[in-house]
């Protein structure tokens, strides 16, 4: 649903597509919460459904004519690698703001003078997944 | 986990805080697709630790910093 729509979809209308309780979806949830496989926020709505945010964010991505917002230049990427899809993502520059625009052709950038830095280690990236 | 256009604006915006780690944006491309293609697919589940940490290893992403909790 979250690809379709390119939005993040809501306990109730998981519930209502699944025919399956809203508990039972929100439960579910939880666990995957849990289990690093989706990130809640504080009301228990979709915040990651990693690759893909439930948040404007600094990385878009456009793909397929639909748009989403990637969590992170990581996620910016993993939306094509998941659609298997071309695309374009735009973030800016942290340091000048300088727009930064990145055409995927087969899963390949279209410019190799870009770097991807990463400040938190492995071992720490859940533990705070947001400011990761 | 951010985009920048060179290793200047890497320094300039870490300012004091201690470096992370550093890739070619094609390497991440490589990384993400390794990462995440499997994402949509019916029959999804998430990855194990050893799995992606194989991912980061096979992709030369080693030492101590891509090192995922045990």
């Amino acid at each position: 649903m979250f690809v379709e729509r390119a939005r993040a979809p809501t306990v109730d209308e998981v519930a209502h597509a699944t025919g399956r309780p809203a508990a039972e979806v929100a439960d579910a949830w939880q666990r995957l919460h849990e289990a690093h496989a989706l990130v809640l926020n504080r009301y228990r709505e979709l915040r990651m459904l990693n690759p893909f945010s439930a948040v404007p964010t600094a990385y878009s991505v456009q793909a397929g004519g639909r748009s989403w917002y990637a969590n992170c230049a990581w996620d910016a990427f993993g939306i094509c690698a998941a659609l298997h899809s071309d695309g374009r993502i735009e973030a800016t520059c942290p340091d000048c703001g300088e727009p930064l625009i990145v055409d995927v052709r087969r899963g390949s950038p279209d410019r190799s003078d870009l770097l991807f830095h990463c400040l938190v280690p492995a071992s720490q990236w859940w533990d705070d997944i947001v400011f990761t | 986990m951010n985009l920048f256009r060179s290793e200047e604006h890497i320094a300039r915006w870490l300012g004091p805080r201690k470096p992370g780690a550093t890739i070619a944006v094609t390497k991440l491309a490589e990384l993400a697709h390794a990462w995440w293609a499997d994402r949509l697919a019916p029959e999804w589940t998430p990855h194990t630790r050893d799995e992606n940490q194989a991912i980061l290893d096979r992709l030369g992403l080693g030492g101590e910093f891509w090192r995922l909790p045990g």
